[in-house]
């Protein structure tokens, strides 16, 4: 999805956006299973404590023996049917602890389970960035025009430019702050100070050149001062990271 | 010699109320479970029914819990229950 509107639109600022509606399912989905993890968490614990035979069960067992049977009323045989009982309470008590070890079991399969979950789509989440990043080459963090010092500063990368070219980029840093697209024409006559009509296309072509070729690294520089076919440049980065000085 | 005769009469009508009545019952007491099956001398009506409104106020008393009355019978039938009975024999 990223690549095709990639492809359309060249643009930092709308994969950056497609990062973030895709980031956003995920999360939810992310909510949704951890509520089923714990939900059936709860379901589980409330089977476990629910269904296990408690003490009573085999008390009233062996009661209903000794109602039903008149022949069992011997005295060895009373004693006998009262073993039968303790021993019965005695597993039931076993039953208890065997909950209790189950039910914390439980709690650390669901603790593991969630992490799990959390991790697994941290992975994939850092996956899709990570693939983002390669794609665009340069993630622009902070964009620093510096005019009086004719220094642009590029995440931590430092790079002087000559008056004309810090001229051109602060028009385009300006114009991506208003989310403008500048014509070669229209960045010639913001830095002329005349009308548009009045001035070459060419004229600006030749500033973004200069601008691209006075920052270096030609490929650095085409990440960062897109040229968008019939329309203009811009500079790919999200307008939010630029600060002037 | 009739006075006599309808004195015998009254006092042969009368057996039957004054003869002893006796029940055997099966109790229990909860945690832990302890089962008793004894022997009671019921006073007044020999029925189930009143044996058991008897038995379960008197056991109450001693702690015990009426499960149910097996059966009424006369002095005739304490014999053979004694042994099964044991210490309960006669005790509430």
């Amino acid at each position: 999805m990223g690549s095709t509107k990639g492809a359309a639109v060249p643009d930092q600022t709308s994969s950056g956006s497609d990062g973030k509606t895709n980031r956003w399912p995920g999360t939810r989905v992310v909510g949704f299973g951890i509520a089923a993890v714990v939900g059936l968490l709860a379901l589980g614990a409330a089977f476990l404590f629910l269904n296990l035979p408690d003490a009573d069960t085999f008390d009233a067992r062996v009661e209903r023996i000794f109602i039903e049977n008149d022949d069992l009323t011997g005295a060895a045989e009373i004693r006998l049917l009262e073993i039968l009982a303790s021993s019965g309470t005695a597993f039931a008590e076993v039953l208890q602890s065997y909950r209790v070890i189950i039910f914390i079991l439980m709690v650390f399969a669901t603790a593991l389970l969630v992490t799990s979950l959390v991790f697994l789509v941290t992975i994939v989440a850092l996956n899709r960035r990570m693939a983002e990043i390669e794609r665009t080459g340069l993630e622009v963090n902070s964009l620093l025009i510096s005019r009086d010092e004719r220094v642009v500063v590029l995440n931590t990368m430092e790079f002087k430019l000559t008056e004309a070219a810090i001229e051109t980029l602060a028009v385009l840093a300006e114009a991506r702050m208003d989310d403008d697209i500048l014509t070669g024409a229209e960045i010639e006559a913001v830095i002329q100070g005349k009308p548009a009509a009045d001035c070459d296309e060419a004229a600006g072509a030749t500033r973004i050149k200069r601008l691209r070729d006075s920052l270096g690294n030609q490929m650095v520089s085409e990440l960062l001062v897109k040229n968008i076919a019939r329309k203009g440049y811009v500079l790919a980065i999200d307008r939010n990271v630029i600060r002037m000085m | 010699m009739t006075r006599t005769a309808l004195i015998l009469a009254f006092a042969l009508l009368a057996l039957p109320a004054h003869a002893q009545c006796f029940a055997d019952y099966k109790a229990k007491q909860d945690d832990p479970l302890r089962l008793h099956y004894g022997v009671a001398e019921i006073s007044g009506d020999c029925a189930v029914g009143n044996a058991e409104r008897q038995l379960r106020q008197r056991l109450a008393r001693g702690g015990w819990e009426l499960l149910n009355v097996v059966g009424v019978f006369g002095p005739d039938g304490l014999d053979e229950r004694r042994g099964s009975a044991g210490p309960n024999f006669l005790r509430f």
